[in-house]
């Protein structure tokens, strides 16, 4: 039982060293939020700002059209995810479970077409957009726009990420979850959410956070001021000529990195360990 | 329900519901249908456009009349005699195995250590590691400026401060090779989160009791991570690994803006910041187009034995 | 069944958003006019803007201002991203290096015939004037400029008993040397910082002493650094730069660390560089921060500095030409032009020039051949390897000019 207790602290040891290691450079963002513009600067590094400052929050809130674009990007990228992660586990249940005609050509056009480097199709896309064939719509300047270039963008890799957790799944699980012997597909996927909601998690995280910190094209395809999204509204900070303000700026990379965080918080639990370990037992 | 269960499992490897026999037809067709609409409507015609404008002298002139000159493969081959690509190939190729070597390894490790710790330990790495993803490039590639810098980073006042040696205003960006070794710590440490918070979820999916079962028959640590919870993760590792050459071959904000432009030389290029410099700052569009197509058969040429290990992992029964 | 929906409901909502931003398109019924300004306006001069939107609009009932603001490293790529879209904005800010390029590509449209229209015309900054015209045509209108001075500190060059600004450039190394004596306990102190291959400070010393970069002859661009006047001032410049900067900035660019940067951490006296570096050299040194233009290596006369600016330009695709002229007279008039000259920059015209420091520097000032690929030269860096070589001793002044040269006259003679 000693042993036990020492082995655990002893991981949790490694486990604070790294934490320490991984969050520092997250630590110095957040601590210069909060430090006034001669620390940030100062020859020798200040660690902790003795007197904090909230200068440059309130600089960076006061910002135009800081609420506005918050709006935004909680409209774009919730929406992208969901489409594409519902979309992603259709494919991924086919491509998984099934034989079927076409799929490997599938599979391989799934990362085929995440080799392609985006530079090169910004302003074909831009075009398109610009004037939808057959629609006829213009999308540059809506977020629906952007929203259907976050999808594609995000969906191959959910596509293969997914399938791999669906290849995962040990068959006495899957066998055992299914005793009543189903037939119905709709019962199927059912059966197989549970089992796969760890990937579908950690799948959608990346999703969200893709579609958060993009900055190429919602920079390109939203132009008018209030109707961008959050990283756009960022850059304004480092794209003049002059100084960048660092303390604002910091401060401004803290709030926006705090919805991402309480996504993860809420969706994080779903990757308990052992999660699938109570099912064989029933 | 206990004993139905076990009855199930002591089945040999029939099943009670054959899922390739119903209607195979269509379901799985239906399936991909979604995706394959979606993509093909959004990416079909820039794809188009793309391999249409690598055989086109395509630059502001052109772009402005919205008229290409057809050059046959004259891009191509400018490209391809241009010694400049070649070095810059072998470059990222070299970046791209250390960058992804160190993203997987150090991922998994640190998922093994995830599920090693306790509780409130595991939401912090978690919660730091989540922060660290979500900060955006352009951030952290500031930050990371700050903590190297020549006049007052903190690297050289901790390494000076613990007498590792003399580091004052030393300047970690003074060669191509230190500027990319900057880049490739960069690249790794925002990369780790993905792949620790992945392998972890697909850990989570190894049955608990077959690694107390073979604990109890005495495997050793190393053991038990070969024979169980390897194969249940496999899938997964190639799909980081596959998902990670792709990636780190194409990178583009780190390498650009950790060295920055004024800095930017042919030396220091990676193939995206290659393709940036070489073509789209020109305003050559075609060019671009045909260094993109030749990045394309790269990486697929880079990253050929990691899919088609993955395409047989899908072949099972 | 439970599951499938909540499916349908999600995808539902998805849908419903999706639509919903669709048809919250703009229903135009006013005309838009399209305007694109770097954000340093939002950041710097938001009245002005806001001036100038309020006189248009008066004065054409029925119309509207769109200003989007756009960042330095992505406005081209954007702008490029429009022509082939077929939907450019009426009026785009450019930086006058980015000029040329898209002027000989055709991109603007010709408003020589205009010329008058636009306040304040007749005296325009010749250096920035120059930058909107290709083959003899107009096809931009100045808005404002910046040039170079030296940022110093007044407590520290009292200290070594320097009474005045130094008249020549051999009287400025030689007050840097003082106050280097005085200033010697700071470690890591240097009396001058410039980042080595800062090209816009080092080749002010180039056109000091009479030299060039390139020129344009018999149908062909020659680079022209390995000139005798060119290299006279390369030397200077390495001389200088050995004599007054630290050796760990030989090959460091002006971008990390900035140079007021290291001026507020107390290590160094004196920089070079926009006027506007004064508002960044730390609080502490406020009371103490001052300017002087940097003195030629002839006594009594100023160095050229580079003068930067913008110029405002009128893409071709536009449909609504005559009212983006108009804006833009609008925008350059001699109220906002002052009120730009107020935030410290310095206006469009030489009639509107007062006696600041930061105006008189433009009155000396050089500016880089207009040759439709610039551009290129400055974005692979040709100059700045160029000055690392020098700096470090790698090639001589003489072989390292001549490399350069060589890469200005095959990059800027591309078909």
């Amino acid at each position: 039982m000693g042993f036990r207790v020492t082995r655990k602290l002893g991981w949790n040891a490694i486990g604070l060293a790294v934490f320490a290691v991984m969050a520092f450079p997250v630590f110095w963002m957040i601590s210069t939020a909060f430090k006034s513009d001669d620390q940030i600067n100062s020859f020798t590094p200040t660690w902790f700002p003795l007197h904090p400052t909230l200068a440059h929050f309130s600089n960076a809130i006061h910002q135009p059209n800081f609420g506005a674009d918050v709006l935004n990007t909680l409209i774009v990228v919730p929406v992208a995810v969901v489409i594409a992660i519902v979309l992603a586990f259709l494919a991924a249940v086919a491509l998984a479970k099934y034989r079927f005609k076409g799929r490997k050509l599938f599979i391989v056009a799934m990362i085929g077409v995440q080799m392609i480097p985006g530079i090169g199709l910004i302003i074909p896309l831009y075009v398109m957009l610009a004037h939808v064939p057959v629609l006829g719509i213009d999308l540059v300047g809506q977020l629906s726009g952007v929203i259907v270039v976050y999808v594609s963008a995000v969906l191959p890799f959910s596509v293969w990420t997914l399938r791999g957790f669906l290849l995962g799944i040990p068959k006495e699980l899957e066998e055992a979850a299914m005793v009543d012997g189903s037939t119905r597909l709709g019962a199927f996927i059912r059966i197989l959410l549970p089992l796969v909601a760890p990937g579908l998690v950690a799948t959608s995280v990346f999703a969200f956070i893709t579609s958060w910190n993009e900055y190429i094209f919602a920079n390109l395809l939203l132009q008018r001021q209030g109707h961008q999204t959050i990283t756009v509204w960022l850059s304004y900070f480092f794209g003049s000529q002059k100084a960048t303000d660092w303390g604002a700026l910091m401060a401004a990379s803290t709030l926006i990195a705090i919805p991402v965080v309480i996504f993860f918080l809420l969706v994080q639990r779903r990757i308990a360990f052992g999660l699938t370990a109570g099912a064989v037992r029933g | 329900m206990g004993a139905a269960a076990e009855a199930v499992s002591k089945r040999p490897r029939q099943r009670p519901f054959n899922w390739r026999r119903t209607r195979r037809g269509t379901v799985p067709y239906l399936l991909i249908f979604p995706v394959v609409a979606t993509l093909a409507a959004i990416l079909g015609y820039p794809l188009y456009q793309l391999f249409r404008l690598a055989f086109e002298r395509y630059g502001l002139p052109e772009l402005i009349a919205h008229h290409g000159v057809y050059v046959g493969l004259a891009n191509f081959s400018s490209v391809l005699h241009d010694s400049i690509f070649w070095h810059t190939l072998l470059r990222t190729v070299v970046f791209t195995v250390a960058a992804v070597g160190l993203t997987i390894v150090l991922g998994t490790l640190m998922a093994l250590l995830l599920v090693r710790v306790s509780g409130w330990v595991r939401i912090l790495i978690t919660v730091s590691l989540v922060l660290v993803w979500a900060m955006p490039p352009v951030v952290a590639v500031q930050v990371w400026n700050w903590m190297t810098n020549v006049q007052n980073g903190v690297l050289n006042y901790i390494l000076t401060e613990l007498h590792i040696g003399d580091y004052f205003q030393h300047n970690w960006f003074e060669t191509p090779f230190s500027q990319l070794a900057m880049v490739t710590t960069l690249i790794v440490w925002g990369a780790l989160p993905f792949v620790a918070i992945t392998v972890y979820a697909a850990l989570s999916q190894v049955p608990h009791e077959l690694i107390e079962a073979a604990e109890i028959d005495g495997a050793r640590a190393w053991q038990v991570f070969k024979d169980v919870t390897l194969p249940v993760i496999q899938p997964v590792l190639l799909i980081l690994t596959s998902l990670s050459i792709l990636w780190d071959f194409g990178v583009f904000t780190q390498a650009y803006l950790l060295i920055g432009q004024a800095a930017i030389v042919p030396a220091n290029y990676v193939m995206s910041v290659y393709l940036w410099e070489e073509a789209y700052f020109k305003t050559d569009y075609g060019r671009g187009a045909a260094i993109s197509i030749l990045m394309l058969a790269s990486v697929a040429i880079l990253s050929v034995f990691y899919v088609r290990r993955m395409l047989r992992v899908g072949e099972v029964d | 069944m439970r599951y499938r929906v909540i499916a349908a409901v999600i995808a539902a909502l998805a849908l419903g958003v999706v639509v919903a931003t669709t048809a919250s398109a703009s229903t135009k019924t006013t005309h838009t006019l399209t305007v694109w300004l770097q954000v340093d306006a939002q950041n710097g001069w938001p009245s002005v803007v806001a001036a100038a939107n309020t006189a248009f609009e008066n004065a054409n009932s029925g119309w509207t201002v769109d200003v989007q603001y756009q960042t330095w490293g992505t406005h081209l790529q954007n702008f490029d991203a429009t022509i082939a879209g077929n939907d450019t904005p009426d009026v785009i800010e450019m930086g006058n290096t980015e000029m040329t390029k898209y002027m000989a590509a055709g991109a603007f449209a010709n408003i020589t015939a205009n010329k008058g229209q636009f306040p304040n015309s007749s005296h325009w900054l010749a250096g920035l004037a120059k930058s909107s015209m290709y083959q003899g045509k107009l096809y931009g209108v100045p808005y404002y400029a910046g040039s170079r001075l030296v940022t110093y500190r007044t407590d520290m060059f009292k200290k070594a008993g320097i009474k005045r600004s130094p008249r020549s450039l051999a009287a400025f190394k030689n007050d840097l040397a003082r106050v280097k004596t005085k200033e010697s306990r700071i470690k890591g102190f240097s009396p001058f910082y410039m980042a080595g291959t800062d090209w816009y400070s080092a080749l002010s010393f180039v056109y000091d002493y009479g030299g060039s970069i390139a020129a344009y002859r018999n149908g062909k661009w020659v680079g022209t650094l390995s000139s005798k006047k060119s290299i006279a001032g390369l030397t200077a410049y390495k001389q200088f730069f050995n004599a007054t900067s630290p050796k760990s900035a030989r090959t460091l660019n002006e971008a990390n660390p900035a140079p007021y940067t290291v001026f507020s951490q107390n290590r160094t006296s004196a920089i070079f560089g926009p006027g506007w570096f004064s508002c960044c050299t730390g609080a502490k040194y406020k009371s103490v921060t001052s300017q002087f233009v940097m003195p030629s290596h002839v006594a009594g006369k100023s160095m050229p500095g580079f003068l930067g600016g913008s110029d405002l330009a009128v893409p071709g695709q536009s449909s609504q030409q005559s009212q983006a002229r108009e804006w833009i007279a609008d925008f350059t008039n001699t109220t906002n032009e002052k009120a730009l000259q107020a935030v410290g920059n310095i206006p469009n015209a030489t009639n509107l020039l007062n006696n600041s420091v930061n105006d008189r520097a433009a009155q000396a000032s050089w500016f880089v051949p207009t040759a439709k690929y610039w551009v290129n030269v400055e974005n692979g860096n040709i100059l700045r390897t160029m000055l690392s070589q020098i700096l470090t001793g790698k090639l001589t002044v003489k072989q390292a000019a001549s490399t350069a040269d060589a890469n200005i006259a095959y990059t800027l003679n591309q078909p």
